[in-house]
């Protein structure tokens, strides 16, 4: 393949992290905008609203909003879990661009225990953000 | 007349190289965690538990395993993705029939 080539894939490449990066910042920018703390601005989660218990993910518009304005502990009052997520969300889109971009990013696979970790604190968040005991403290 | 002979069979796909220092396939982790986040359902906690496997069954050798796991786990989050979206879709829909019917009968 002719250097020309090589640099067209590379491009070619990058779109779909380009793209990701740009419906990230769109998305990011229109919850800054538009405060999901206020009612009626974003219609009920289905799940909350046919289940009545929140789900992992609840109050994660209102921690990206909160994150967006620079409130840390607001964002972590709202769902910890998305807090914790989003850099490394940020750190794998990196990963990802880099790779694409062709670099090499030669890293340790995460050992199997600490994913069952993960999976087994969202379950447990999930149910404890919804016992009456804990929820002013995990509830968005 | 001499038969032709039968096409030779395809060539069987080349196993994913495995060993040491060979890196295990995507568990597809990150499409685990954003359907487990942005979903709200529990298929998103079952890709992520195959996402582990993955990384453990690679750890212990087992290769086809790993590459079973990170399937499956890719398929989970596909099919998360989809019930998400139908849910939402239903959601508006139903959102929109009860403003059209809310407007019709006032």
């Amino acid at each position: 393949m002719t250097r020309s080539a090589v640099e067209t894939n590379r491009w070619t490449a990058l779109r779909a992290p380009a793209a990701v990066a740009a419906v990230a910042v769109v998305s990011v920018s229109y919850l800054a905008a538009v405060n999901p703390h206020e009612g009626g601005n974003y219609p009920t989660c289905p799940s909350l609203l046919l289940t009545g218990f929140y789900c992992p993910g609840c109050g994660s518009l209102r921690a990206i909003h909160d994150l967006a304005h620079g409130d840390v502990v607001g964002a972590l009052d709202m769902n910890i879990l998305a807090v914790i997520a989003i850099p490394w969300l940020v750190w794998r889109w990196y990963a990802w661009t880099a790779a694409a971009a062709g670099r090499t990013i030669t890293r340790k696979p995460a050992p199997a225990w600490a994913i069952y970790a993960l999976a087994g604190a969202i379950v447990v968040y999930w149910i404890a953000r919804n016992l009456p005991p804990l929820a002013p403290y995990l509830a968005p | 007349m001499s038969e032709i002979p039968p096409p030779p069979p395809p060539p069987a796909f080349p196993p994913p190289s495995p060993g040491v220092g060979g890196a295990p396939p995507a568990n597809n982790l990150v499409w685990g965690i954003l359907t487990t986040i942005l979903c709200c359902l529990p298929f998103g906690i079952v890709s992520i538990i195959k996402a582990a496997e993955v990384n453990g069954k690679w750890a212990s050798g087992d290769y086809a395993g790993a590459q079973a796991s990170a399937e499956a786990a890719k398929k989970w989050a596909i099919v998360s993705a989809i019930v998400a979206v139908g849910v939402w879709i239903l959601y508006f829909v139903f959102i929109v029939g009860l403003g059209v019917l809310s407007s019709t009968s006032s």
